[in-house]
């Protein structure tokens, strides 16, 4: 997927780069089945989510795993961006023994210590399920430490119900927080799946804006339940789908709104607010054109005129600046026709081959190399307006705007 | 080695010696076990504000002197010498060990590596000791960690200011960060921007 010109910080993509360690408990209390289907699949499935969102919001981010139940702590994989590699990792762990927690963050700071890029910075996800042995003040010391190496923890608290064991996770994590960076999560036990309730809680949507889009996109889709997904694609089965239909949609929208702002600024108009209108990018929006590339403002120029007709002809609002900063995307699909269209547009592309879609779509996206192709072919000239109409529509999905050129492509033939 | 400066400082512009601060990249400056994250940054500022704490100091957690501070500078530089000014009733580091181009250095690091040169500090609150480096060790630095592992006895280690005395070089230290292999060189790969119309580039 190419995204340019986007401002990222606002978008899914986390400009901090993160270094995470997810410590699974695999000992003996993960048997029980107070979660659906037990224990132990429920805190899998957290954990392949945790791992997708993080992998996903930033291509930099690194993640690792290891068990702390069993015959030992035991690292199943180092902190790598292979979402696959640890995917892989976690089939055939076997259940047994108790948990200990303590040497389990000790090795998970270790493991992040020996990160291959420093810049990261150092996160611990504990997965507590079952009892805790340690004392309140041995856990407060190991967070002190955490919190001097500057290493932020989240504890997520499921399964076994001890007194105690709430009040210590709780003191761990209050001597390793510092500034909001870490969280602890209590999850009792009942019909909702671990994963879902983890998805609305700050150890996805992390400390800032970063998979704040994911895990808001997530929600909505696991809220509505199974009629409710966006793009009837369950995110939970398969993020990365579900994932590059909302980029596409989120993307034609804000090309859509920065045209059209665009245009109400060519035509000095005052900005009408639009209520209805989704305004995710808003923001970025504004900020895109000044931060686009310099392909990409052209790209703007060039799409106004046609985008103007397809806004004209497809919205009854003109959409410009909004003051919602609402991120229910199939509101606002309802609302707009024309959204509507690219969403099924994108959900056809989507359900191609994925990765040739990709691939095909950072070539076509590539202008210089597409210009060059053009170059070679006999007859054409790259500098042909018509031409660069359709190099611009190649870069979008907008089906209004395909129709015109396949208006103008027949004028090309010669 | 520390030595006073024993003029008065109004005619002698002492800040022109002190102004390596405006080569460090602040953004990239850290702290370890600062009790206000990012507060670090507030110490590096101009010689004759050395002892202005308007803008907050550099404070370690409750109960734990050590301090580690990470700067990194937008060219490489030669240091001379360093000043640090600490805070009152034993808060004042003691002790300082420098580490240069080194990154990513924790405590269990600091404690265990060598050096490349350590000193030990007064208690320096008006910033007027000097402690100078061994010169030919500190030529083409484009971090430098400092370690501040004891006080004099606070609770807390306090530093109000950093000072760095030196030079700038043009010269920067990062590694290359833009490397494209090629196993067969395609020259629709190498356009110049003026060429992006479609031809190819020039080959010399």
């Amino acid at each position: 997927m190419v995204l340019e010109g986007f401002d990222f910080t606002d978008f899914l993509f986390d400009l901090i780069y993160q270094a995470t360690m997810i410590c699974i408990d695999n000992s003996e209390w993960m048997r029980n089945g107070d979660y659906s289907p037990n224990r132990f699949q429920a805190q899998a499935d957290a954990v392949n989510l945790i791992c997708g969102a993080k992998t996903q919001s930033n291509p930099e981010n690194t993640v690792g795993v290891l068990t702390m139940a069993g015959k030992g702590v035991r690292v199943l994989v180092t902190p790598t961006s292979d979402l696959g590699k640890i995917l892989a990792c976690m089939h055939g762990l076997e259940i047994g023994g108790e948990m200990n927690l303590a040497a389990g963050i000790q090795v998970a700071q270790l493991a992040l210590k020996h990160r291959q890029n420093k810049k990261q910075q150092q996160r611990i996800i504990v997965f507590g399920g079952g009892p805790v042995k340690y004392d309140k003040k041995v856990l407060e010391m190991i967070g002190r430490k955490l919190k001097k190496n500057n290493v932020a923890l989240d504890v997520v608290d499921f399964g076994e119900e001890e007194d105690a064991k709430s009040e210590k996770l709780e003191a761990l994590v209050a001597a390793v927080n510092s500034n909001d960076s870490s969280h602890i999560v209590h999850v009792p036990p009942g019909s909702n799946a671990l994963s879902d309730v983890l998805i609305s809680t700050p150890i996805f949507t992390g400390d800032g804006e970063g998979g704040s889009g994911f895990a808001a996109a997530a929600a909505a889709a696991a809220a509505g339940g199974v009629s409710g997904f966006d793009f009837g694609v369950d995110p939970n089965l398969d993020p990365e789908l579900a994932l590059a239909l909302r980029v596409s949609m989120e993307e034609e929208r804000a090309r859509q709104e920065a045209a059209a702002k665009k245009a109400a600024e060519d035509a000095s108009k005052g900005g009408e607010q639009s209520t209805s209108q989704d305004a995710t990018m808003t923001e970025n929006v504004a900020a895109a054109p000044s931060d686009a590339e310099n392909k990409t403002n052209d790209l703007m120029d060039d799409e106004n005129a046609l985008l103007q007709q397809a806004l004209a002809m497809s919205m009854d609002d003109p959409a410009t600046t909004a003051a919602t900063r609402d991120t229910d995307m199939s509101e606002a699909a309802a609302d707009d026709q024309d959204l509507a269209l690219a969403l099924q547009l994108s959900v056809q592309d989507g359900a191609k081959d994925q990765s040739s879609q990709t691939d095909m779509s950072n070539l076509l996206a590539d202008q210089s190399f597409v210009s060059s192709i053009l170059a070679s072919l006999p007859g054409v000239d790259p500098n042909d307006p018509s031409v660069k109409d359709l190099l611009a529509s190649m870069q979008s999905q907008s089906e209004p705007e395909q129709k015109n050129n396949e208006d103008k492509a027949p004028k090309e033939d010669k | 080695m520390a030595c006073m400066h024993d003029h008065s400082c109004e005619d002698h512009d002492c800040s022109s010696d002190w102004s390596l601060y405006k080569h460090i990249d602040l953004s990239k400056v850290s702290a370890l076990n600062e009790a206000v994250p990012g507060s670090v940054k507030s110490v590096f500022k101009a010689w004759e504000h050395r002892l202005n704490s308007s803008e907050g100091q550099l404070e370690s957690n409750e109960g734990d002197p050590e301090l580690i501070v990470f700067i990194s500078f937008t060219s490489d530089v030669k240091i001379k010498g360093i000043s640090i000014v600490g805070g009152a009733d034993g808060t004042s580091p003691s002790k300082m060990r420098a580490f240069i181009n080194r990154d990513g250095i924790d405590f269990s690091d600091a404690q265990s590596m060598q050096p490349i040169q350590e000193w030990d500090l007064a208690e320096n609150l008006q910033g007027v000791l000097e402690y100078q480096t061994r010169y030919s060790r500190f030529q083409g630095v484009g971090n430098l960690t400092l370690h501040f592992p004891e006080n004099f006895g606070g609770d807390t280690t306090q530093i109000h200011y950093i000072g760095l005395k030196g030079e700038a070089t043009q010269l920067k230290r990062d590694a290359v960060a833009n490397i494209v292999y090629e196993l067969i060189p395609n020259p629709s790969d190498h356009k110049t921007r003026a060429e992006s119309g479609g031809e190819f580039a020039n080959l010399e």
